[in-house]
């Protein structure tokens, strides 16, 4: 009787485990998965890590452009209780309208939504607010925004971001595969309150490279300060700016008016010419700032020095049945130097004709014209030089004064270079170190001999010394300076015509031994003689330059006194280096298409504007120069002041030597150099 | 009615009521109705002395030996994952602190890089009524000539 007890007792214990032993197989294996995937959906989170876009410094580590964290809200209005009470609690927090904001919701809701954003990049302490509040019905996010700390400077330099912080223009768009980061990912084991235990499994975020430009933060402001100022004093169009170092091609600043706050999306009403860099992507006739191509081809493929005498024809030359003038007066024979220096378009015709169209066309493309400088900005126009085979007759006597072709600042920045420091074509460099490794520059090209390149700075001296197109505004106290103006007339598209406004140029180095800097400045759209080259242009020059050697700390090469005139001759008059160019039937160059499937064209007579007035007796020498041996410093100083002359003083103590000697026939902006010693 | 001694006579015993007998420890309880009372064995084990056993003695401290160390093991084994726990506590909070702090140095550079913007020096130069060094101007008292300087005008 027990035992049977017993026995049913066992038995019931079995079953008992055998359902117990059953349950957990099914547990344990066959739903192992399933359960798992439970656990670790509850006990696991997997978050993204965001990774910082790259700054932007300048070269001195002043930063241009940076990423700051911030905070956006977005809401499940299925799962708000009360719309209205949500709609109070956040617009009180997020300074928002509650009207807007509590329809909003409302739509969501109605129409089903379960995800509405409510407000993107918010500061820390809202969404800190809203986190003390602990409302399972606001998830925050993590974002980033950008931020350019200095308002407008260096706009066409950065460009900007759009709302997914992905570059729309400059070096953010250029550049953005390195500045963008790669986002971090990772797991973490949590707890009942969802806080971090363990990191399971992460990848860690790769912030994006930061970048240093060449640029120097106070030298992008002078010029941007200045050409914004002078374009309203002319009442411009727009205009541009570029300083280069041309030892290595390293871009110092890059201005372009109008401009624009990249901190601020595009909107409507915006002038779209304010998105535009003027300096890289509009290019422009450039008028007679292309003579220091025509002189630096005939310096390098001729027999012509800055002494040889150019018959300027009185004013007018005849070309294949057409008659072309000078736009006032005109210039009998005159020294190569002179027909730099007065901006002579006859004088530059001449030249050209004895450099050659192959030549010529040789040297346009070796000074990096029709071509790209591979700058690393999005949109550059590499311009416009039609391609040998369809130059007209006389497109080489157009192309000689700085017609017939187009060019960007850029490009001629690149090609002042070339005679600054040398010969060596330099590609413009604007970045200057990516994270820390430094971007190396590109080898140099030679394009002319040093000695052409030495006699070219001499002769653009002139330019800017009594008698020259750009005296006295591009003169800068304590530095010698060598320089080029043009004035341009803009051609109408409209009615195939040239206008009476101007694009003025103004194309300078300083100092003439071992240029540090490199300025070229355009205005384009200017008016009437104020608007030529001398007079627009080369004051920004002026202003920006002499920042530039300030700021350089560039030892000076000059009395800080500017140098005074000769007194027997009167200065130049205004600024008169127009190159009209009207040519009735041919299409412009800046019309052309592509080059290789243009015709014939732009050839035909046009009337050149010449450069000021002179009478003949002004490029006389009348002068001999005097003795200054023996004497002080300080009374040779005197003596040149009184007699109105330059002396280049070198050494200290009492004059020793003297060039030209004593005696000797003093040419008019020559200058004598003087060496002291004790 | 009742006289007062009878009222104090009804808590006495009543005249010719038998006497209780002296209860049997070993009787058990009557059953009702019944006359037939149950014994319990009687079992006398006053003369029994215990005698202490040294072997429980020894088994109950090894017992208690035994849960000790089980429970040390317990907690050797457990303990690292504790702490572990706590650890890994700690260190997400010191990830998140740290993250926090980097973005905060961020936007303080943010905040430095706009107050030293130059439009913003340039306009308060202009307000102390400062104004650009010409060249010239600016005297080094070091002594030391920049660089690349190969004459200078004195």
């Amino acid at each position: 009787m027990v035992e049977r007890r017993l026995i049913w007792l066992a038995g019931v214990v079995l079953l008992w485990g055998a359902a117990i032993f059953s349950k957990l197989i099914t547990l344990q294996v066959l739903h192992h998965r399933q359960y798992a995937d439970m656990a670790r959906a509850r006990q696991e989170l997997t978050i993204d890590i965001p990774a910082p876009r790259g700054s932007i410094f300048d070269r001195a580590g002043a930063p241009l452009a940076m990423s700051v964290p911030t905070e956006s809200v977005h809401i499940n209005p299925l799962k708000v209780p009360d719309l209205r009470v949500a709609s109070e609690i956040l617009s009180l927090v997020l300074r928002m309208d509650r009207v807007e904001l509590y329809g909003r919701m409302k739509n969501a809701y109605d129409n089903h939504r379960g995800y509405l954003v409510v407000k993107k990049k918010i500061p820390f302490e809202e969404a800190q607010s809203l986190r003390n509040m602990r409302l399972d019905w606001i998830d925050i996010d993590d974002e980033s925004q950008r931020h350019y700390p200095n308002g407008s400077l260096a706009a066409h330099i950065l460009g900007g971001v759009d709302f997914e912080e992905r570059g729309n223009g400059g070096i953010e768009k250029a550049l953005d595969a390195e500045l963008r980061g790669i986002p971090g990912r990772e797991r973490l084991l949590t707890d009942v309150k969802r806080r971090g235990i363990d990191a399971l499994l992460s990848t860690e975020p790769r912030p994006g490279a930061s970048l240093t430009l060449t640029i120097d933060e106070r030298l992008q402001f002078v010029a941007e300060r200045e050409l914004a100022a002078q374009v309203a004093a002319k009442n411009a169009r727009s205009g541009s700016v570029v300083v280069m170092d041309p030892q290595n091609g390293d871009i110092l600043a890059l201005a372009s008016f109008p401009t624009y706050d990249p901190n601020l999306p595009p909107h409507e009403g915006e002038d779209p010419e304010a998105r535009a860099n003027h300096a890289i992507s509009v290019p422009f006739e450039p008028g007679s700032v292309f003579k220091v191509i025509t002189l630096s081809a005939a310096l390098e493929t001729t027999r012509l020095t800055p002494a040889s005498m150019i018959d300027c024809g009185r004013g007018a030359i005849t070309l294949f049945g057409r008659t072309i003038h000078e736009a006032h007066g005109g210039y009998g024979v005159i020294p190569m130097a002179d027909v730099l220096k007065h901006s002579s378009n006859v004088g530059a015709i001449r030249i050209g004709m004895q450099v050659g169209q192959e030549h010529m066309y040789e040297y346009v493309r070796r000074f990096g014209f029709g071509q790209k400088t591979g700058v690393s900005l999005p949109g550059e126009s590499r311009g416009r030089l039609r391609p040998l085979k369809i130059w007209g007759k006389t497109s080489l006597a157009s192309i000689a004064m700085g017609q017939e072709v187009s060019v960007t600042t850029m490009q001629l920045a690149q090609a002042a270079c070339v005679v600054a420091n040398g010969g060596l074509l330099v590609r413009p460099r604007l970045v200057l170190k990516r994270g820390n490794e430094k971007v190396p520059a590109a080898a140099p090209v030679r394009v002319v001999n040093p000695e052409t390149a030495i006699t070219m700075r001499q002769m653009m001296e002139g330019v800017v010394l009594p008698g020259g197109t750009g005296w006295p505004e591009a003169r800068l106290e304590g530095y010698s300076v060598g320089g080029k103006t043009g004035s341009a007339q803009i051609f109408d598209f409209a009615t195939k015509h040239y206008t009476h406004s101007y694009n003025g140029s103004f194309m300078g180095f300083a100092p003439m031994n071992n240029p540090a800097i490199v300025v070229v400045v355009t205005l384009n759209g200017t008016h009437g003689t104020g608007g030529f080259g001398g007079r627009a242009a080369a004051p920004v020059f002026h202003a920006v330059a002499q920042e530039a050697l300030r700021v350089l700390d560039v030892p000076k090469d000059l009395p800080d006194a500017p140098p005074t005139t000769v007194a027997a001759n009167p200065p130049a008059a205004a600024d008169d280096d127009v190159a009209i160019a009207d040519f009735g039937d041919g299409p412009n160059v800046l019309e052309d298409g592509e080059e290789e499937e243009q015709g014939v064209g732009g050839g035909g007579s046009g009337v050149w504007s010449g450069s000021a007035r002179q009478s003949a007796s002004a490029l006389r020498a009348d002068l001999l120069v005097p003795d200054f041996r023996g004497k002080s410093m300080r009374a040779v100083l005197a003596e040149a002041a009184a007699r109105g002359l330059t002396v280049l003083p070198d050494g200290s103590g009492v004059a020793r030597v003297q060039y030209p000697p004593a005696g000797s026939t003093y040419h008019q902006g020559e200058r004598i150099r003087v060496r002291f010693a004790r | 009615m009742a006289t007062m001694p009878t009222f104090f006579r009804r808590t006495q015993k009543p005249a010719g009521a038998r006497p209780r007998l002296e209860r049997d420890p070993y009787c058990l309880r009557a059953l009702p109705q019944e006359d037939v009372f149950f014994y319990c064995k009687k079992i006398d084990n006053s003369r029994l002395v215990r005698e202490p056993d040294p072997k429980s003695g020894g088994a109950c401290w090894s017992a208690i030996g035994a849960a000790a160390i089980v429970l040390a093991l317990l907690t050797g084994v457990l303990a690292p994952s504790v702490a572990g726990t706590l650890a890994g506590y700690k260190l997400e909070s010191l990830k998140a602190e740290e993250r926090r702090l980097l973005d905060e140095r961020r936007t303080l550079e943010l905040r430095e890089a706009e107050l030293l913007s130059p439009e913003r020096l340039e306009k308060l130069a202009e307000r102390q009524n400062l104004v650009t060094p010409k060249s010239g101007q600016v005297v080094r008292l070091d002594g030391n000539k920049p660089s690349g300087a190969v004459a200078m005008v004195k």
